[in-house]
């Protein structure tokens, strides 16, 4: 399989996302959520790129904010599959009145705004980080199943599939064995593309005062915190905000270079 | 065809009961009854039943749903727990903002997807200019462009307001100012989804005879692009836009907040912080019926323009 350029710059930046989730505490120059007298500071040799409201080191919560966002995007992806792939699978497999009525409640829930979705329901369990990726993957399954339904509904037709059938193949072992394999692939980009539209709807959710609790570091709480103080160390909220958009960017390249 | 529209006129009508239902249990039974929030912590329980018998929290939960469905129709959202103040005023004055702030958005994302896409002749350097900035645009989370825009324009350049809302009636041009910002940060990423789409049909309508017959009467590269190639080529975007209407929603919320703006996005956010139930009620509602009215409308757009349904 030849790599692309795009898949290429993708998997760097999921992979410095990881790192730096992984190392945190090795490569940070500071203690994450220790305050300090030395609040909103600029830039300076000691502190990269500044300090914050309280007094915390920016780039160390950079670092250690990376943690939350991907297990949050990667879990309410995962989720997302664990739930769509089946619905989808046995929606366009077995067609008719199943499919029917799969579509038209997939349908429904991607005509949902799904931050609001989120929104909604963030509010009623408690934002944490295990309700958020249940809510995002909730709220992202719909999508998932559309994908493989279609998918499926494909592959149903080659003649290997009618073969499997003639020969007596039990349902779930036609699935399993015939038609998962073909649509893995598609399955696979389909996960990374959710992956950065979860960090992107927690990230807002954060934005919005829905996050993880302080004072763990979150990208989005981050952002928020720094708009208010945009003039003064515009490093509060671009920091945290560039970590957002290039982990995103890295998942979704990944995703899209899939055809 | 009319029977087409008829069916799917009478599908949204139980779509809507089902989620405006799902809405109203969800958000009253899971958060309990706002009496001991209202009261404080400590309040007596025959303080909490006075106040649930007054409001009629007493009474089953299907009782109250379709007491609230009925009043709701007739535009009576209750008052909010908060100002006091009639639901149903502050969403009609939320509203324009955000239909408002919507139209714009879609309108500007469809213009630049189809316009930038379809340009002839467009040296190589600037196709992969148009590739990245959809790029960008489906990827940077609403926020961050919003503040990206206002260090830009507001703290640097001083050309534009950072944040507000000023109506029309206070002057076009102020109005303009304020709304330019909110605008370009929530078309950003329909303008990269849009392209998407729009590139794939134009490649393929670029293909057809009826093009090769325009580019072989020797019509100029822009006329056979802008006038035959487009016009054809348009269809699933305007399709798309319809559809997106719901998520635009989502989009809305981070962008009024972000800027400040008076929408059914910022009352929402406000409503979820004071645990306001009847604004998130009647805010939830209002989008519920708006999706469903959007894909109404789209799906009977795409209808009457494909003829493959038409003559069934």
């Amino acid at each position: 399989m030849r790599l692309s350029s795009n898949a290429i710059i993708g998997a760097a930046l999921v992979l410095l996302a990881c790192t730096a989730a992984v190392l945190a505490p090795a490569i940070a120059p500071f203690d994450p959520t220790k305050s300090s007298v030395y609040f909103l500071q600029g830039p300076s040799r000691q502190h990269l790129l500044g300090t914050d409201e309280l007094g915390r080191d920016i780039l160390s919560r950079v670092i250690h904010g990376a943690r939350a966002s991907l297990i949050i995007g990667a879990g309410a992806a995962l989720l997302a599959v664990l739930i769509g792939a089946p619905v989808g699978l046995i929606a366009g497999y077995l067609g008719g009145r199943t499919d029917l009525i799969a579509v038209q409640v997939i349908d429904l829930f991607i005509a949902l705004p799904g931050l609001v979705l989120a929104l909604i329901i963030t509010v009623m369990v408690g934002p944490s980080l295990p309700n958020l990726v249940v809510v995002l993957g909730f709220v992202m399954w719909p999508v998932v199943a559309r994908l493989v339904r279609g998918q499926t509904l494909a592959v149903r037709e080659h003649a290997y599939v009618e073969a499997a059938v003639a020969a007596g193949g039990s349902t779930f072992w036609i699935l399993r064995r015939h038609v998962w394999p073909n649509i893995a692939r598609v399955v696979a980009a389909q996960f990374a593309i959710t992956v950065s539209f979860a960090i992107i709807t927690s990230a807002s959710l954060s934005f919005l005062g829905l996050g993880i609790p302080p004072p763990t570091p979150d990208w989005g709480s981050m952002v928020r915190s720094g708009f208010d103080y945009l003039a003064f160390n515009p490093a509060m909220s671009l920091a945290p905000g560039s970590a957002i958009a290039a982990t995103v960017l890295g998942f979704y390249l990944i995703g899209s270079s899939v055809e | 065809m009319l029977t087409h529209i008829a069916r799917r006129l009478l599908l949204a009508i139980p779509t809507l009961l089902a989620l405006t239902a799902l809405l109203f249990f969800s958000i009253t039974k899971i958060l309990g009854t706002p009496a001991s929030m209202m009261l404080g912590e400590d309040a007596s329980p025959k303080a909490i039943a006075e106040l649930n018998a007054r409001y009629g929290f007493d009474r089953p939960a299907y009782v109250q749903y379709f007491d609230w469905l009925t009043r709701a129709m007739t535009g009576d959202f209750g008052r909010s727990y908060t100002s006091q103040d009639p639901v149903g005023a502050a969403i009609a004055g939320a509203l324009p903002v955000t239909v408002e702030l919507a139209l714009w958005a879609i309108f500007l994302a469809v213009l630049a997807a189809t316009a930038l896409n379809s340009l002839p002749n467009a040296p190589p350097a600037l196709r992969r200019l148009v590739v990245f900035a959809n790029l960008v645009g489906i990827t940077t989370p609403n926020f961050i462009l919003g503040i990206c825009l206002i260090l830009l324009f507001s703290v640097h350049l001083g050309w534009l307001p950072t944040t507000g809302w000023v109506p029309w009636s206070e002057g076009i041009v102020a109005h303009l100012r304020h709304i330019i910002m909110p605008v370009l940060t929530l078309s950003a990423y329909y303008f990269g989804a849009f392209s998407l789409v729009y590139r794939v049909e134009f490649s393929d309508v670029y293909r057809r005879l009826y093009i090769r017959t325009a580019r072989a009467k020797g019509l100029s590269p822009a006329s056979v692009a802008f006038k035959h190639a487009l016009p054809n080529a348009i269809l699933p975007v305007i399709t798309f836009a319809g559809l997106s209407m719901g998520h635009l929603t989502g989009g809305a919320v981070v962008t009024e907040t972000v800027f400040s703006m008076p929408g059914i996005g910022r009352l929402f956010v406000s409503a979820i912080a004071g645990r306001d139930f009847p604004v998130m009620l009647a805010v939830g509602m209002v989008v519920v019926v708006a999706v469903v009215a959007m894909n109404l409308v789209a799906d009977i757009l795409y209808t009457i323009v494909n003829p493959q349904i038409r003559l069934e």
